[in-house]
């Protein structure tokens, strides 16, 4: 067993070399709807039951099919009215079930990157060629459904094992969201010496633990939302920060819920020094333009 | 054969006092008034839980508060935890800095060999430096083997007192949980203070098998990690039961001529995040505006503390 992470250095929050994102932003924002298929009849996996009640847990099987049938229209009718594109956080048998949504995000220009096959396939206990071969899948997949590349990866429920993130720059992934380590991007460490990029995403502002875990009412779902945004936006004027909106359709697409989504979005595109970016051009510029002077600052002793 | 054994309708403590020998029973009221430097009616002490939290802590005989939620290997635990000593504590910093106030840490030690730069930066905001046990994985509690605790006492303390030196003068029992032994270990070590017990606002000597140590008063019911992580509470709730105590705190010590203590208990990972921050420094804001505030390290206040008890 692990004691400690294998995959980052210590970088202090003060005196990193500076981030510049396009146009003199201050913060790249970028939008992560998981689109989710969480099967009805799912395999039990050792380490996790992939749903609270006995099979079939009709609750939550429906609860989260709404996002499919209802929520997702909705919040993808409020992204686009904002211009704001989604990067897709895709369990990627949606495009085998749902293509009509897969047409959907292409049409709006959505970045499409994996979250796995089913977000009820948990990673816990794979071994290193399963994973691999779920990447592959995917790879393909995404391919076939959008002509994009795959250059993301958030590994379903963020149950990524041990061996992930090696796996995942062995298979030519750009980017892991599976750390929660940061407010910037980081450099990855991997067993191979392949590139691979860490791209904030979040657990603070993200709608499944705000609204399920901490029970968080709409209206200050909203304010928190804009508190993140507030904070990161006048830190990025030293250096570019990175905020992430993870979304969930079944949730944030409710009636209840969606006008706090519209109020967000207005807040944010009303700044003018905000980059409304993908995943994908976050890791890109990045990686094009900063992963250099950061990791010459680790290997500097990070003065 | 049934009901319990007949000692158990036995009571042989039952008597005027405590029922250990830790320390004796004091009512706050009848407790010797003291004063705080410059006539301050209350000392702000601001308290950093600055936790490691191993990916392969033990999850028995309890999980720590904050520990793994998750299965092995949670990565989703480890590295929203781990952001705390990256980017919270710097917020946090740069916030007091602002307002000229310090903290004590509360370290884990195994962050000084982790994290040496973090110690500097501590170090460089006056912090005073304290030593809340080795890490979250290593809990005090009654089933640990003497040896091992003992062990785990004089490593923690070593590997601080190899970067900070004297100035370590205070320890924190991780998850507030001790064994019967903790305090006569930690006492042994050359603490001064300790910081696990929830029992008063005020401190008091206890007693340990070498010499005595300070029991100084840090709050649990008060603390960020269980109203917004425990509880689920709102930042706002927070910052307004800490302004309601330190009210009720400063009106006692107006009442009474005897000054109070008002310990912050925050958590990087937790205040630290951009979305509380602000609220952290107005909340920090609405206690200074109040006039009459001492900041002081844990060891300023145990200081001021014994000096008055003659």
């Amino acid at each position: 067993m692990l004691k400690e992470q294998q995959h980052y250095d210590y970088m202090p929050w003060r005196r990193r070399p500076k981030i510049t994102w396009p146009g003199g932003a201050r913060v790249a924002f970028w939008v992560a709807p998981n689109i989710e298929h969480y099967e009805l009849y799912p395999p039990p996996n050792p380490r996790r039951p992939p749903w609270p009640r006995p099979l079939p847990d009709v609750t939550g099987y429906s609860w989260r099919d709404y996002g499919n049938r209802v929520g997702f229209w909705r919040m993808a009718d409020v992204m686009a009215k904002h211009r704001v594109r989604g990067s897709v956080s895709l369990n990627v048998a949606v495009c085998d079930h749902y293509p009509e949504i897969i047409e959907r995000c292409c049409e709006l220009e959505w970045e499409l990157f994996s979250h796995g096959t089913y977000n009820t396939r948990y990673f816990y206990g794979m071994t290193e060629d399963q994973q691999r071969a779920v990447i592959r899948e995917n790879r393909e997949t995404i391919l076939r459904a959008s002509g994009q590349s795959l250059d993301g990866w958030l590994t379903p429920a963020i149950s990524n094992d041990e061996a992930t993130q090696h796996i995942l720059a062995e298979e030519g992934i750009k980017y892991t969201l599976d750390l929660l380590h940061d407010d910037q991007p980081t450099p990855i460490r991997t067993r191979s010496g392949k590139p691979l990029v860490s791209i904030p995403y979040s657990l603070e502002v993200n709608d499944v633990p705000l609204l399920v875990m901490r029970n968080t009412p709409p209206d200050r779902f909203a304010a928190i939302c804009k508190a993140q945004f507030d904070q990161l936006y006048e830190e990025g004027a030293e250096s570019g920060t990175v905020m992430c909106m993870p979304l969930h359709p079944f949730l944030i697409g409710q009636p209840h819920r969606i006008a706090a989504l519209d109020e967000v979005l207005r807040h944010v595109t009303g700044h003018d020094k905000v980059w409304l970016a993908t995943g994908r051009e976050i890791a890109a510029h990045y990686t094009q333009h900063h992963l250099a002077a950061h990791q010459a600052w680790i290997q500097e002793g990070t003065p | 054969m049934s009901g319990l054994p007949a000692d158990y309708l036995d009571y042989p403590l039952r008597k005027r006092g405590m029922d250990h020998d830790i320390y004796p029973y004091r009512a706050l009221p009848t407790a010797k008034p003291v004063q705080w430097p410059g006539g301050a009616r209350v000392a702000l002490w601001i308290t950093v839980h600055v936790g490691h939290f191993p990916m392969d802590m033990p999850l028995k005989p309890f999980i720590a508060p904050g520990g793994m939620e998750r299965p092995y290997p949670s990565f989703w635990d480890y590295t929203q935890r781990d952001y705390g000593n990256r980017i919270g504590i710097y917020r946090m910093m740069k916030a007091m800095a602002a307002r000229n106030l310090k903290a004590t840490a509360l370290l884990s030690a195994a962050l000084a060999p982790l994290y040496p730069v973090l110690m500097d930066d501590i170090a460089a905001a006056g912090w005073e430096p304290a030593c809340a046990g080795l890490d979250m994985g290593h809990l005090h509690h009654g089933q640990v083997p003497e040896a091992e605790e003992a062990a785990t006492v004089k490593q923690a303390a070593a590997l601080l007192r190899a970067r900070f030196g004297d100035a370590v003068r205070g320890w924190h029992s991780p998850a507030h949980s001790e064994s019967p032994r903790t305090l006569d270990l930690v006492a042994a070590e050359g603490f001064d203070w300790t910081s696990g017990w929830l029992n008063d606002d005020m401190p008091y000597s206890m007693a340990t098998s070498s010499r005595p140590l300070l029991a100084m008063p840090l709050p649990q019911d008060l603390a960020d990690q269980k109203m917004l992580q425990q509880q689920n509470m709102a930042t706002e709730d927070f910052c307004q039961s800490v302004l309601a105590a330190h009210a009720a705190l400063d009106a006692e010590a107006a009442a009474t001529g005897g000054a109070r203590i008002l310990t912050l208990s925050v958590t990087p990972w937790l205040m630290g995040q951009p979305h509380r921050i602000r609220a952290f420094g107005a909340m920090l804001d609405a206690i200074m505006a109040t006039g009459s505030v001492w900041n002081a390290t844990g060891a300023e206040i145990a200081q001021a503390w014994q000096a008055q008890q003659g």
